[in-house]
């Protein structure tokens, strides 16, 4: 029975893995056809030539990395705040989660009903404003997950030893939680960088991000050996900052689930 | 200790202003009479019920192939437990629009796409790690001490299994296909690539509403999608049960 289980596992594990490997492998073939015919670097040549993904990977840049930084400094602001007692916490905590559980498309088609009513045009600064919003509640929730193992006593104790409010934390807390807020901010960059759905409706023409143009290459040509060599670069990057935000938070995957 | 309640300004201030305000605009656009006339058009139910169909396929086979992994790594020393959950959830955390990508690339050769099978079956391929998650955390804090007495007692493994796991990890089967059903409801990019014309749900929908600067539908669309996914989500916390925000 436990063989058949591992069997069965071994199997999905494959299911998974297989068609990232094989398009991998195939993005050094030296012909476009699905036959082996040979070791190459020229797709990954033409992907570096091509000044549409440059400007794209520019682009996903300008939008992922002042996310990352305002929803790691709101998310962790959050995730203090709800170490504390007040009414309407329950409200509260749902209200920070909740951009966790609504499907993307629901977030960027309302936030694009905002940006239609007052007239703001689309930019990224507006596309910046929706990745912060759904960044900030998965930093939320990694840093109150490494505040919950900090006993709180030990920030009393230094505020009885005459440490001001802000020096406590400075000296004691925020150490403490740093390596959750690193992963926090790691993992927000991560989202922001693989995000398409809400990039392509908050960003507006012209501010097409890396996963985006990799959407209209896909919808335009269907499988071209250049997609696959963007796609393996992109994978082999956020596979690598994955484990570096693991590595981070020092957190064992899916420890107690979701 | 004092209290530092006003670090609860600038995240609430925020998710006000930029989630519950645009909500608030979103419904009430969607409330239009140009709206309502076309959430109540045939067309528009066909298409909803489609959607359900195609995520509620997607979530059963998540459920189906998905128990077993969780209650083979369950069943693992920590190291190999540790590893393969990591094996499971890592495709997740890789971009969204590669796997698929990778799946067609494969899927291409045999000629399965452009129909709601291979639309199943990249949903499935993205959000298996929805699944194993929560069913492994239920299935791993079975007492070993019910399945024991159950055997003892005379069940065979298959009454065991019908009478005492999976009543108990029951928990766990409802947050996973919960957490499958609602983003797999909501869809946009693999549905488009993988089912084209042919299989649209609800995502590709609105996308073509907003195109079109049909704003009425689109909102409506997406405000139906929003009370699915607010009635869902509401059951979740009811099967999960935790106070604070992990």
């Amino acid at each position: 029975m436990r063989r058949a289980l591992g069997a069965w596992t071994g199997i999905v594990l494959v299911a998974l893995y297989l068609p990232i490997v094989v398009t991998g492998v195939f993005s050094f073939n030296d012909s476009k056809a699905m036959r082996w015919s040979g070791f190459t670097l020229k797709w990954y040549e033409e992907v570096f030539r091509d000044h549409n993904l440059r400007d794209a990977v520019t682009k996903t840049f300008l939008i992922a990395i002042p996310a990352a930084l305002l929803s790691t400094v709101l998310g962790t602001v959050a995730a203090l705040a709800a170490r504390e007692r007040f009414r309407g916490k329950k409200l509260y905590n749902t209200l920070v989660a909740l951009p966790v559980m609504v499907p993307d498309i629901v977030l960027a088609i309302a936030l694009l009903t905002l940006f239609y009513a007052v007239a703001v045009p689309r930019s990224l600064g507006t596309a910046v404003v929706a990745h912060v919003t759904f960044d900030l509640a998965y930093v939320a929730i990694v840093v109150s997950a490494r505040l919950q193992g900090l006993d709180r006593s030990v920030e009393l104790a230094a505020r009885d030893l005459g440490a001001t409010a802000w020096g406590a934390f400075w000296r004691v807390t925020f150490p403490a939680i740093l390596p959750g807020i690193l992963s926090g901010a790691v993992l927000a960059f991560t989202l922001s960088f693989d995000d398409f759905v809400i990039t392509y409706f908050t960003a507006g023409t012209g501010n097409t991000t890396l996963p985006w143009r990799i959407y209209s290459l896909m919808g335009r040509f269907g499988v071209t050996p250049e997609i696959s060599a963007v796609s393996t670069m992109i994978l082999v990057a956020s596979a690598a900052l994955i484990v570096a935000a693991l590595k981070l938070a020092k957190v064992p995957v899916g420890g107690g689930g979701r | 200790m004092r209290k530092s309640l006003w670090l609860l300004l600038p995240p609430t201030a925020w998710l006000l202003l930029f989630l519950v305000v645009p909500t608030a605009m979103l419904t009430t656009a969607a409330f239009s009479a140009e709206g309502r006339a076309y959430v109540a058009d045939p067309d528009t139910l066909r298409l909803l019920w489609r959607s359900v169909r195609i995520a509620a396929a997607a979530t059963a086979l998540c459920l189906v192939a998905g128990y077993p992994v969780a209650y083979f790594i369950a069943g693992c020393g920590p190291r190999w437990r540790n590893l393969l959950l990591f094996l499971v959830v890592l495709p997740f955390w890789t971009n969204l629009l590669v796997r698929t990508y990778a799946l067609i690339f494969c899927l291409r050769p045999a000629g399965f796409l452009y129909n709601e099978g291979a639309v199943v079956l990249g949903l499935f391929h993205s959000y298996l790690p929805f699944m194993v998650l929560p069913l492994y955390g239920s299935i791993e804090k079975l007492p070993k001490r019910l399945l024991e007495a159950s055997q003892d007692l005379g069940a065979s493994p298959a009454r065991t299994f019908l009478r005492v796991t999976l009543p108990l990890t029951m928990p766990g089967i409802a947050a996973g296909a919960i957490l499958v059903f609602i983003p797999v409801l909501g869809a946009f990019a693999i549905p488009e690539l993988m089912g084209g014309e042919s299989v649209r749900m609800i995502g590709s929908v609105i996308d073509i509403h907003f195109g079109q600067q049909n704003r009425a539908a689109g909102s409506a669309l997406t405000l139906v999608l929003m009370l699915f996914t607010t009635a869902l989500t509401w059951l979740y916390y009811r099967f999960r049960r935790t106070e604070g925000l992990v």
